[in-house]
């Protein structure tokens, strides 16, 4: 029988294939394994262990129709495909030293990026590591370890991934810690939080029933720059897109705001209003013009539930600078017809409007971002938001931070935590010496002191916004030696190109790096240690963010650890153990490190304290493989959104200085008076601050595009890169006359016509800080001047540098290094301009003949072998 | 007491999870004898289709899944019926180990289901993940991977196919794969007094044949707009406020944009 014969799997192993990191999983996924291989990775079935009754599974019931939001796991294909990032043949397979980098003699710091590597054995490269970190801590103090310890990695528990080296330099006189600002908030936390409290990130935390309330009142949902279909995928799922469908099919409008026709809007959209990039403040205003002039607003509302709006509305009408906010001033600056305009506006007053966000896309990561994000605060207002069907909501990260407020799906009876059995950095991490990730490199660069305000992670309150910093910091002697398990900054922050300049800087003496595959800043490292992926590692997951019900499960160990990969931690433990065999303060590390617990006992110690109800054991949990909470009671009849501050303002105060929404911030204009930028109430901002990114801009003489670089649809910003799966879909890459897998970009048919542009060309988007190339498609889903084009493609650096050359087309390189405004140290990384030509590949190759000849596969992209050297 | 394959073109998100779980199956994993190992890349054994569908700012993009039709009367059967077989559960297989070097097969499909490994020198294509079922599984990968419902694989009675169409290629051959939804044309645009600068909301729009009869009526929303959906391809002219605007669908979707019927 072919039953037997071919047995289809020898065994099954749940793992979390979320990308988010922190102790906190998400994509939880079966994944069979036969001969030692992974064979298939699979949506988990809960009725495996639960039937719907057990689990009191939610559903939604409108007009005959009922919203199910399934018993297995929705993962996205960035799951299904993991076995090859595992199998990836860009896998860093050994330990590696970059061959011109002597660390008793020349170190070559400007050959960074381009050099090639030897392999060396573990003993070898932990000691030079040892070597080195004891050299600089004599040299000049703890600080100058550079630790870069955060985000943009697979999600592990035990495994760690984020900052575990931070753990261990603490054990010796710290570090200097990267300091990463709310990236993914910009605009909600320097802007929104200023108007409507919402500690810490400035997004709507009161948005628990807001699915259900949307359903049963709801006329319209604006998706604003969002995409459910691409940006929940790495840490969540996709339970949106059946929420999304969901609203179509009971005949809740979508109207999508956005340059783009985002892979939401292009199988959602009842209607898409194309706005140029980074212009939403202009609609924002032009649509708070019609609603003062034409009476359109709540006004009984904001005069019980707001302050200052007297201020913004005296801005709008043009009292104050003497330009009035008109919808005809608007179309000039976003695209938008004043008429289509005012229509939106005057359908938005006479609805129940809400408004959608995957985190705010574009708008809240471009120049200026706490203006569009807090004038869409003041817009929510002038709509009682709060009232049933109106809403701010988001697709991701519900619940986040356990807070219990903030789900628009019902919620489970348990939220679960594994911090006792997480070994990344915990809280914010920041010790005595930190430094904001965005202004990394000018510090390095300008060897200065470099100013900021704030501590800078997203868990702070806004007054933190108010205290100044600066680096180096308590005595410091300035960055020599980093230390990263997060190399992606390169691809995935503001100023790529100034990023390479530091990276290759004299002052960087020593870079270290620990990760699973030969990608973007690892190549910049001068020694690279092999970690594992979560599917080589046995560990201990949770799944709170899917929708469904909250998940826990140990996970089994998949496959065996490939080439001489070791997971995170121990890559940390490792060179513990060389430390410590230079005594002193060093002695005993590698024991004070891992302390006395075995690798059971914490992660027993982790489900222990998780919150899983004491009548299902830790024996239950290895019997049974996995747990699942049950949904929470009552979830039917909670109040939804805002409704509390809505009907009792005074009962239920926002976070603000007033309880209230606060169009004018006093507390801005206490502690910025000259802040012309961000002022005490929302504007535009034309440029400033570092900023010249209009279109009306002469800088836009030379760029006259600006740039939509929204999160990849086929990556998790710069990770999933090397899976041949993904790389073959149709908007996945566009295969140049070289054979060569370029990164899309669209532009419009009008657009292409300019520059004699055909379907299938090889182009250059560029701006004088450097040139990336990209993959043209001729395509009606970008709007005329705008160019679009994914963030976080796998860099290959043709020129390294600012003026450089990136043939991979990560477009970060390209992006402003300037922070959000002077006192925002916000990233801006969307919504800048460029200029786009054909690019000529053959003769580029010609040009530059040995980057052209990279190890490279067609499947896969650039390989590993493309910076070791051949016979060492 | 046959399963199908319904694919709900109106509910396909374009996440490809059905072509990559199709992928992570088969991609160099044999499973005989039912299928040998699918090389890396290339071939599709379930292909997602997309079709960008109008233009600025009426734009759409529909996704397909395609996978083998699974004939009843199978064009590859015909070809080499000492190679391709049919088991109880209607499922064509080539088999890997009959089929090899019969390159004829790849063109006896008529709608590009059969690729050819050279490698291997044989034949291959879509086998409903018959090994799964074989091992207990109720429905192949493609459609356990689907988020959405969009593809599923079902007994025929218990779906209601009435408005379900097949593919033209294999129309006429019976077969195993049915879509809902499968998208025809839209003719869509907002209703505008440039002069007055407004939208106008409310008004009538009608769309009529090449020939003056009418074919649908619509009034256009609180935002100005309309959207003839689902018509058949063909040369309409659409008429509001006493103007009218010619619509050729033959060949693609249409956004008329803007239809500007101010009195000048």
């Amino acid at each position: 029988m072919v039953a037997s014969s071919n047995p289809i799997s020898d065994k099954t192993v749940i793992k979390n294939l979320g990308f988010c990191g922190f102790g906190m999983s998400s994509n939880t996924s079966a994944v069979d394994v036969k001969d030692g291989r992974i064979v298939r990775i699979r949506p988990l079935h809960y009725d495996d262990n639960y039937t719907r009754e057990e689990l009191k599974m939610w559903s939604l019931e409108k007009d005959g129709q009922v919203f199910d939001p399934k018993m297995k796991s929705l993962i996205p294909p960035l799951s299904l495909a993991y076995k090859m990032r595992t199998y990836s043949p860009n896998r860093v397979p050994y330990p590696l030293i970059r061959v011109d980098w002597d660390p008793n003699g020349e170190r070559n710091p400007q050959n960074r990026g381009e050099s090639k590597y030897r392999r060396i054995s573990w003993d070898e490269a932990t000691k030079i590591i040892a070597d080195e970190i004891k050299r600089i801590h004599e040299t000049y103090g703890p600080y100058s370890v550079y630790c870069q310890g955060e985000g943009h990695g697979e999600s592990k528990t035990y495994n760690g991934t984020h900052g575990n080296q931070i753990a261990l330099l603490n054990l010796v006189g710290e570090c200097t810690v990267q300091s990463r600002q709310p990236d993914s908030w910009e605009g909600w936390v320097w802007g929104a939080k200023h108007v409507w409290g919402m500690e810490p990130l400035g997004q709507n935390k009161y948005q628990n029933g807001v699915f259900r309330d949307i359903t049963e009142n709801g006329d319209a949902v604006l998706f604003w720059g969002a995409d459910p279909e691409t940006t929940p995928w790495g840490w969540g799922g996709q339970l949106p897109s059946r929420m999304c469908y969901w609203f179509n099919d009971i005949g809740v409008k979508s109207i999508f705001i956005c340059p783009d026709v985002n892979y939401a809007s292009a199988v959602h959209a009842d209607k898409w209003i194309p706005v140029l990039p980074n212009t939403d403040a202009a609609l924002q205003l032009a649509i708070a013009h019609v609603w003062f002039s034409e009476g359109l607003y709540e006004k009984e509302y904001l005069e019980s539930h707001a302050i200052g709006y007297d201020w913004f509305e005296s801005y709008v009408k043009g009292f104050i600078d003497g330009i009035e906010k008109t919808p005809k001033w608007a179309e000039a600056k976003c695209g938008v017809k004043s008429y289509h305009i005012k229509a939106l506006a005057r359908y938005w007053a006479k609805h129940n409007v809400s408004i959608a966000h995957c985190n705010g896309g574009g708008m809240v990561r471009s120049p200026f971002s706490h203006e569009p994000a807090r004038l869409e605060v003041c817009l929510l207002g002038m709509q009682a938001v709060g009232k049933p069907g109106c809403h701010q909501f988001k697709f991701i990260e519900w619940q986040l931070f356990g807070f219990d407020s903030c789900s628009p799906v019902p919620r489970s009876e348990t939220y679960t935590l594994l911090m006792a059995a997480y070994h990344g950095v915990h809280g914010d991490g920041l010790g005595s010496s930190f430094l904001v990730k965005t202004k990394l490199p000018e510090a390095i660069l300008t060897k200065e002191k470099v100013e900021w305000m704030s501590h800078g992670p997203c868990a702070f309150p806004a007054e933190d916004q108010f205290i100044p910093f600066e680096f180096p910091m308590n005595g410091g002697k300035g960055i020599h030696m980093i230390w990263s398990d997060a190399p992606c900054w390169s691809t995935c922050w503001n100023g790529g190109f100034k990023m390479e300049d530091a990276l290759r800087d004299d002052s960087i003496e020593f870079v270290l790096v620990q990760h699973p595959w030969m990608e973007n800043d690892t190549v910049f490292a001068d020694i690279i240690l092999p970690s594992a992926t979560g599917l080589e590692l046995s560990d201990i997951a949770n799944d709170n963010m899917s929708g469904q019900v909250t998940l826990l499960y140990l996970e089994d160990q998949a496959v065996e650890l490939q080439g001489e990969a070791i997971s995170d931690y121990e890559v940390v433990c490792e060179v513990a153990k060389a430390l410590e065999k230079h005594g002193g303060i060093y002695e005993n590390l590698y024991n004070r490190y891992v302390g006395d617990l075995s690798k059971e006992e914490v992660i027993r110690k982790g489900f222990e304290t998780s919150g899983v109800p004491a009548d299902f054991t830790y024996d239950d949990l290895k019997e049974k493989k996995f747990w699942a909470s049950k949904v929470r009671d009552g979830w039917e009849s909670e109040p939804a959104g805002l409704y509390n501050f809505y009907m009792e303002p005074e009962k239920y105060p926002l976070e603000t200085p007033s309880g209230k929404l606060e169009y004018y911030s006093t507390r801005l204009a206490e502690h910025f008076p000259d802040d012309k930028i961000r002022g005490p109430y929302p504007q535009w901002i034309e440029e400033g601050d570092g900023h010249q990114e209009r279109i009306g801009s002469k800088r836009a003489e030379d760029y006259p595009y600006l740039l939509v670089s929204n999160h990849p649809r086929w990556r998790v910003h710069a990770q999933h890169d090397d899976i041949p799966w993904l790389r073959e879909i149709e908007t996945c890459k566009v295969v140049g006359p070289d054979g060569y897998a370029y990164e899309p970009l669209w532009i419009n048919p009008l657009d292409a016509k300019k520059h004699g542009i055909e379907d299938g060309d090889i182009v250059s988007i560029y701006n004088e800080r450097g040139s990336v190339l990209g993959g043209a498609r001729i395509t009606e889903r970008v709007m005329p001047g705008a160019l679009y084009q994914d963030h976080g493609a796998h860099i290959d650096a043709i020129k390294a540098g600012t003026g450089g050359l990136d043939r991979g087309g990560a477009n970060n390189l390209i992006c402003p290094s300037p922070t959000s405004s002077k006192n925002a140290p916000g990233e801006v990384t969307n919504g800048f301009l460029v200029g786009v030509e054909k690019a000529d590949v053959f003769e580029l190759a010609r040009q530059y003949p040995e980057q052209f000849n990279r190890e490279y596969s067609s499947e896969v992209g650039l390989i590993a072998d493309a910076y070791i050297e051949k016979g060492v | 007491m046959a399963k199908v394959f319904v694919i709900d073109v109106a509910h396909c998100n374009g996440c490809h999870n059905c072509q990559v779980a199709c992928k992570d199956e088969h991609c160099d994993q044999p499973w005989l004898p039912i299928a040998e190992a699918q090389p890396l890349t290339g071939q599709y054994w379930c292909k997602v289709n997309q079709k960008e569908r109008g233009q600025v700012p009426w734009v759409r993009v529909s996704y397909e899944p395609t996978m083998c039709n699974h004939c009843a009367d199978a064009p590859c059967m015909k070809t080499a019926p000492e190679a391709v077989y049919r088991r109880e559960d209607g499922l064509v297989i080539v088999d890997p180990a009959k089929a090899k070097g019969l390159k004829g097969l790849v063109d006896s499909c008529p709608i590009g289901a059969i690729y050819y490994n050279e490698a291997l020198d044989i034949p291959q294509k879509c086998t409903g993940c018959a090994h799964l079922l074989d091992n207990g599984w109720e429905v192949p990968r493609c459609v356990d991977a689907c988020p959405t419902d969009a593809l599923l694989y079902v007994e025929e009675s218990e779906v209601d196919l009435s408005e379900a169409v097949v593919l033209d290629g294999v129309a006429g051959l019976g077969g195993k794969v049915y879509y809902l939804n499968y998208p025809k044309r839209f003719i869509a645009g907002t209703v505008v007094d440039i002069a007055a600068d407004e939208v106008v909301i409310g008004t009538t729009v009608e769309l009529k044949s090449a020939s003056g009869d009418l074919v649908a009526t619509l009034t256009s929303d609180d935002l100005g707009d309309f959207k003839f959906d689902q018509v058949e391809k063909a040369c309409y002219v659409v008429e509001v406020g006493g103007k009218s605007f010619e619509a050729d669908v033959t060949q693609r979707d249409l956004s008329l944009g803007d239809v500007d019927v101010s009195a000048a």
